[in-house]
């Protein structure tokens, strides 16, 4: 039996060595950019240093932008709540047809994102659907200027997102048991009172999961504002490209990095404590 | 308890489908419609939108791109996924919890952050970028969602089953080979699929290690960024006819592995 745990065990290392020279690794070298001076290759002495870290949190624009990304992903996410939760119940305890429902939620979702922002696109512009249906309809009598706002990249991310946010609620409300309801009603509750006591305590795993699921991926989105956005709707992920791209300061962008690495590492860590990570992989749908 | 008065929430959830498929819808009408904008009312029925797509070279490079950039990332992370999950799982390990906490970052963090992390490291080494960077990288990621498929189908895989070939006379090699890999097929497919899947439609780590080269993601992305024509439209339906087809495959793979872990 020991023998045999043994040599399974070696199966184990061609893919712990690739994760860790092709991911580990290079997560260390941005660590190193982001607490040095100047490039590791330019052949001077590494000299240790705190700068970069300041920077990002004292040089105004950088706040500014840090900030604002911060906000815009929490919006995301407590829109994506606010839009899934009804979806959620109904296709938990309401209908028959949720396994189908869950698949045709799970297919747009899978068509590469770009291509439904790019609809958002079509959607938003000056002269875009959304305009022409309002000004035709004489809801308005200028067109909305919607596009290359905070409000479109916010859109654009509530849409892409908001899938992810329905799987694990609908998965933590299905495990309800509705018996709990039942003897609820039964032993006097209100139809509000059970639905908050019960129904709604059972799925904050979800919500929590969710939450997971889609903030951290808005906190770090690039495409998004990007094709979305305007000048005042830059977030962290455009800074960072803009880091290496354009300035070409590697010790800053990698501080940007890694505050962004660390920052949903601490997420998922404060997640898994409460929950267990588990639960995140499990309600993750297909 | 499927059932209540719950005429609400029908009318929300239909309004909500509508919500998550009308982008599409119009996206694969204007592939169709003769006029330059996107303007309603439509102009009128035209395939010319899908000719000049056939004539696009840069669009045809980028999809045969991804295409390699997909199949062999899956393939190699589909089989290093398999060995390391039997290898955790069934072997002996002091802490599988740590090594498998470890996996599951490149799924919950932001790829931005890994995609950064790829460029400095492989310019740090001065490894040129191009499509074999961006294929390691594409492992890396999905070598942990294939993992996690694949470490809920082995849980089911009882020990015991090695070891009563061991002791009929297998070798361990041959235990492996006949009775441990066969039992995992449905669910290496499985995570092929879903492997290629995340390659195919992966962005930001691409954009940053694809150097002068382009993917389908990259070839969109430039499209949106610059002026668009409805030949993004045609792609856009392509593509979605193509995932349409991919997760129809995955799941009727899955409902195969399933079933063939009940047996």
């Amino acid at each position: 039996m020991s023998i045999i745990l043994k040599k399974n065990r070696n199966l184990a290392f061609p893919g712990l060595l690739w994760f860790l020279v092709f991911f580990l690794l290079p997560l260390s070298v941005i660590l190193i950019y982001s607490i040095t001076e100047r490039s590791l290759m330019s052949g001077e002495p590494v000299r240790f240093t705190m700068d970069n870290f300041l920077q990002v949190f004292q040089k105004r624009h950088y706040l500014i932008i840090l900030l604002r990304s911060l906000r815009i992903s929490f919006f995301t996410t407590i829109i994506s709540i606010l839009f899934s939760y009804p979806v959620a119940y109904f296709l938990a305890k309401r209908t028959k047809f949720d396994r189908i429902l869950i698949v045709m939620l799970i297919v747009p979702f899978w068509i590469n994102y770009l291509i439904r922002t790019f609809a958002w696109k079509l959607i938003l512009s000056d002269n875009g659907i959304l305009n022409q249906v309002l000004l035709g309809l004489n809801i308005i009598d200028e067109p909305l200027r919607i596009m290359y706002t905070q409000t479109s990249v916010l859109l654009g991310l509530v849409y892409t997102y908001t899938p992810m946010m329905v799987l694990p609620l609908y998965a933590a409300l299905l495990r309800i048991d509705d018996s709990l309801i039942e003897a609820s009603l039964d032993l006097g509750a209100s139809r509000a009172r059970a639905f908050f006591d019960i129904t709604f305590r059972l799925s904050l795993t979800g919500i929590f999961a969710g939450t997971l699921l889609v903030f951290i991926p808005a906190l770090g989105s690039f495409a998004i504002p990007a094709i979305l956005g305007g000048t005042d709707s830059v977030m962290i992920g455009n800074m960072i490209e803009n880091q290496f791209n354009l300035v070409g300061n590697w010790n800053t962008g990698s501080a940007f990095t890694i505050s962004l690495a660390v920052l949903s590492i601490v997420l998922v860590l404060f997640y898994s404590r409460i929950f267990g990570l588990e639960s995140i992989y499990k309600n993750r749908g297909i | 308890m499927k059932i209540g008065r719950s005429y609400g929430l029908k009318v929300y959830t239909t309004l909500f489908f509508l919500y998550i498929f009308t982008p599409l819808i119009l996206i694969f009408i204007f592939a169709f419609n003769s006029g330059e904008g996107y303007i309603f009312p439509l102009q009128g029925f035209t395939l010319n939108w899908f000719a000049e797509f056939f004539r696009d070279s840069t669009a045809q490079r980028s999809i045969g791109n991804s295409l390699i950039i997909a199949l062999s990332s899956a393939t190699i992370s589909a089989i290093l996924a398999a060995l390391l999950t039997i290898g955790l799982l069934k072997g002996k390990f002091k802490r599988p919890q740590l090594y498998i906490t470890f996996l599951m970052l490149p799924v919950l963090m932001p790829s931005l952050t890994i995609g950064i992390a790829a460029l400095v490291f492989f310019r740090t080494i001065s490894f040129p970028s191009g499509i074999p960077v961006v294929i390691l990288a594409h492992v890396s990621i999905s070598m942990s969602y294939v993992f996690l498929i694949m470490m809920a189908r082995i849980e089911s895989l009882s020990l015991t089953l090695q070891e009563a070939a061991i002791d009929l006379g297998a070798s361990w090699y041959g235990s492996i080979k006949d009775i441990v890999f066969p039992n995992l097929m449905p669910a290496m497919v499985a995570g092929w699929l879903f492997a290629f899947m995340v390659s195919w439609n992966e962005f930001i780590v691409t954009y940053f290690l694809i150097g002068n080269n382009t993917t389908l993601p990259i070839y969109i992305f430039s499209q949106l960024r610059f002026g668009i024509s409805p030949k993004v439209n045609v792609i856009s339906l392509l593509v979605a006819l193509f995932t349409l087809l991919v997760i129809i495959i995955l799941l009727s793979a899955r409902r195969l592995s399933r079933r063939f872990s009940q047996s």
